[in-house]
């Protein structure tokens, strides 16, 4: 299990970017998750909740140590069809480890305003605007009134 | 004095100042200004999965303690504050059944309470207009009651899409109960439905006590001693209360001394402080000479059913929880093969990163089908979470753990809980049934949790009401058996569950005992 407070590497930092986007690959216009730039978040991301940075931490060194010495030049240098089956099984052998990097992947991407444009969220904290979802119209009890109460009794 | 501040004990403290009763609470939270919850940060989601967390284990403040629920196949959650879980609740408020309070007369299960649904009605109607109840008359599934003072919230396109699959099956539905504002009401503005009810309100449009009941105590002299976390009940020698010893918000050791106590700090809570105040009149815990404290711990075990229709959009608009109920499958019907039932509560779906994060589900694959995975549920998904009635079991406990302590060096409450087998047929019964419904509404996907475990909002049982002493912990007053002064008003009290939300119904009971002091015991108030 790594220190929560190892500092990441340069060659951490390369993995970290090709492994987010494999997690999140280029969508439309827009690229993969490590191509928006989002490497530098994560980390700063996994800086606030040391749960997070734990799992983050033991990934990358998962993936440096086991693919680096096996393979010149690391993960990296992996063509994509071999750096995902690394990372299935960097998942299987660390699934708690690699869902909460999974999390904070996702806690990274899903809060970026240039997904948010993708996918037609609102991209605004839900107040003070709110939402308008109409008024109440009581005649949609219409057909639910016509049931007999079906309330069980009691002495 | 009063332990803990949330639904139960603002109730009971409003009531008893009211009186003329001298009235202090000790809270081990603190005040929380509704200006500084999450739903107005562009964090908001990110803020919700760890500071403002439901579950205690993952927040993780000073004013929370631990719990140690390795061995319990539910989480609990709860919050620690001036308000309680009122805070981060979706007040979603239906009241119990009749039949919920006489389930061995009626199906052999269990025990009776001492107490009927006509002897809490008086003190529902009282609860819902000081919380503010939005809803209406004429639901098929409940006794004749008194109107709500605000009428239903709007149920949106989804709601009315959901109600209309309801309606072609033939089965019950009705729109919600709720302790939130449809409109402008004592002062407090109408919901403008964001959803996210359960980070707590900035508008104070959905009520907690600490907006409702505690401000109107506070005005009438009680008063809230917040960063106050008790560590022992104080008995004299004749085993009375005399008062509580509790940490201070920097560790100092003090004591509050009180001509009687009522206990209000949820169903483990309570019993965690009671089995921490030994003594020789109370050697195995305060009022525990029955033996049960701590037992026959009830949660409500809850299934997530979820479905995604394409023919809805934008999902995540409108409150998360407070829609349309169903309560088909509420009562026993020996057709099945379980006893009692369970009731559902449509949900909505949630922002950009809960989708992704899957909920109750798994969260969305990672890799060549993200994209196409996520696009299938957000805004598109809809919930329909079952709710079931969990019957009393003695090995289901609250117990003090030997090595967990919370930030004071107090133990910890261990959670020991296994989901029974009747519970475990009636939920998945409920996740096929709320399949059936979510395909006629259209689903082309549904997913299911039948159970989740990350659910534990509803925390009974553990001290229970009754007549007799040997097989209970108080009377249908809440007052306990063991000494004459000290009373107990949360969930800890429910003789069985019901298999609806609890809050309304705690309240009820509490407002009830807080009548019973006020009338009965005159030698209580100081």
């Amino acid at each position: 299990m790594p220190t929560s407070d190892r500092q990441l590497t340069d060659v951490d930092r390369v993995v970290m970017k090709r492994i987010l986007d494999l997690i999140i690959p280029a969508v439309d216009d827009l690229p993969g998750a490590g191509g928006l730039g989002l490497a530098e978040r994560v980390e700063r991301g996994s800086m606030r909740y040391g749960r997070l940075r734990s799992g983050m931490l033991s990934i990358l060194d998962a993936m440096t140590l086991d693919i680096a010495s096996r393979v010149e030049g690391g993960f990296a240098a992996l063509d994509e069809e071999r750096q995902i089956a690394s990372v299935k099984t960097v998942e299987a052998d660390l699934p708690v480890q690699f869902s909460e990097f999974v999390e904070l992947v996702y806690e990274t991407y899903y809060t970026d305003s240039r997904v948010h444009e993708r996918i037609g969220w609102v991209g605004r904290p839900p107040q003070p605007e709110g939402f308008d979802i109409g008024s109440w119209d009581p005649s949609i009890l219409e057909n639910a009134r016509k049931r007999e109460p079906f309330w069980r009794k009691v002495e | 004095m009063i332990v803990g501040a949330g639904a139960s004990g603002a109730a009971v403290a409003w009531r008893l100042a009211q009186a003329g009763f001298s009235v202090v609470c000790l809270e081990q939270g603190r005040w929380i200004n509704p200006s500084l919850y999450p739903t107005d940060d562009k964090n908001w989601e990110i803020l919700g999965r760890h500071e403002w967390n439901w579950d205690p284990n993952k927040r993780g403040n000073p004013e929370d303690y631990p719990v140690n629920d390795a061995e319990s196949d539910i989480s609990p959650l709860m919050f620690a504050a001036v308000g309680g879980s009122t805070i981060h609740w979706t007040a979603h408020t239906p009241r119990f059944h009749p039949s919920d309070f006489r389930v061995k007369s009626l199906d052999g299960v269990a025990d009776d309470w001492p107490i009927t649904y006509d002897d809490l009605d008086t003190y529902y109607d009282m609860n819902d207009m000081m919380m503010g109840c939005s809803g209406i008359n004429g639901d098929p599934a409940v006794p004749p009651r008194s109107p709500r003072p605000m009428p239903p919230i709007p149920l949106g396109k989804d709601g009315a899409h959901m109600a209309a699959a309801f309606e072609r099956l033939g089965w019950h539905w009705w729109p919600s109960d709720n302790y939130m504002n449809s409109m402008p009401y004592k002062g407090r503005d109408a919901c403008n439905y964001c959803g996210r009810v359960g980070f707590g309100c900035t508008r104070k449009a959905k009520s907690s006590t600490d907006v409702n009941y505690w401000p109107e105590a506070v005005r009438l002299g009680a008063v809230v001693k917040t960063h106050a976390r008790v560590s022992e009940i104080t008995v004299g020698a004749n085993g009375r209360a005399t008062g509580a010893n509790y940490f201070d918000r920097a560790g100092n050791a003090k004591h509050q001394a009180a001509r009687s106590v009522v206990m209000a700090g949820n169903g483990i809570g309570t019993p965690r402080l009671l089995l921490m105040s030994k003594s020789d009149a109370h050697p195995d815990g305060l009022l525990n000479s029955s033996g049960l404290v701590g037992k026959n711990l009830m949660f409500h075990p809850y299934s997530i059913t979820t479905g995604l229709i394409p023919d809805l959009s934008e999902t995540w608009q409108g409150p998360m929880g407070n829609i349309l109920m169903s309560q088909e499958f509420y009562e026993t019907d020996p057709k099945r093969d379980f006893v009692r039932g369970y009731a559902y509560q449509m949900n909505r779906g949630t922002g950009p990163l809960g989708t992704a994060l899957g909920g109750a589900h798994e969260p969305v694959t990672w890799g060549a089908g993200h994209h196409e995975d996520f696009s299938e549920r957000f805004g598109h998904n809809v919930v329909l979470a079952g709710i079931g009635e969990d019957l009393p079991e003695e090995h289901n406990t609250v117990t003090l753990d030997d090595r967990l302590t919370d930030s004071n060096g107090l133990p910890a409450p261990k959670i020991n809980y296994t989901l029974s087998e009747n519970s475990r047929r009636l939920m998945d019964h409920s996740v096929k049934s709320a399949t059936t419904v979510l395909r006629e509404a259209g689903a082309t996907r549904v997913m299911a949790n039948p159970l989740l475990r990350s659910g534990g909002w509803h925390l009974m049982g553990t001290a229970r009401m009754g007549d007799d002493p040997e097989r209970s912990v108080v009377d249908q007053w809440c007052q306990s058996h063991d000494a004459d002064n000290v009373f107990v008003v949360d969930g800890s009290v429910f003789v069985t569950a019901g298999a609806v939300n609890p809050t309304p119904t705690l309240q009820a009971i509490a407002l009830r005992a807080a009548d019973y002091i006020v009338h009965e015991r005159d030698d209580l108030k100081g």
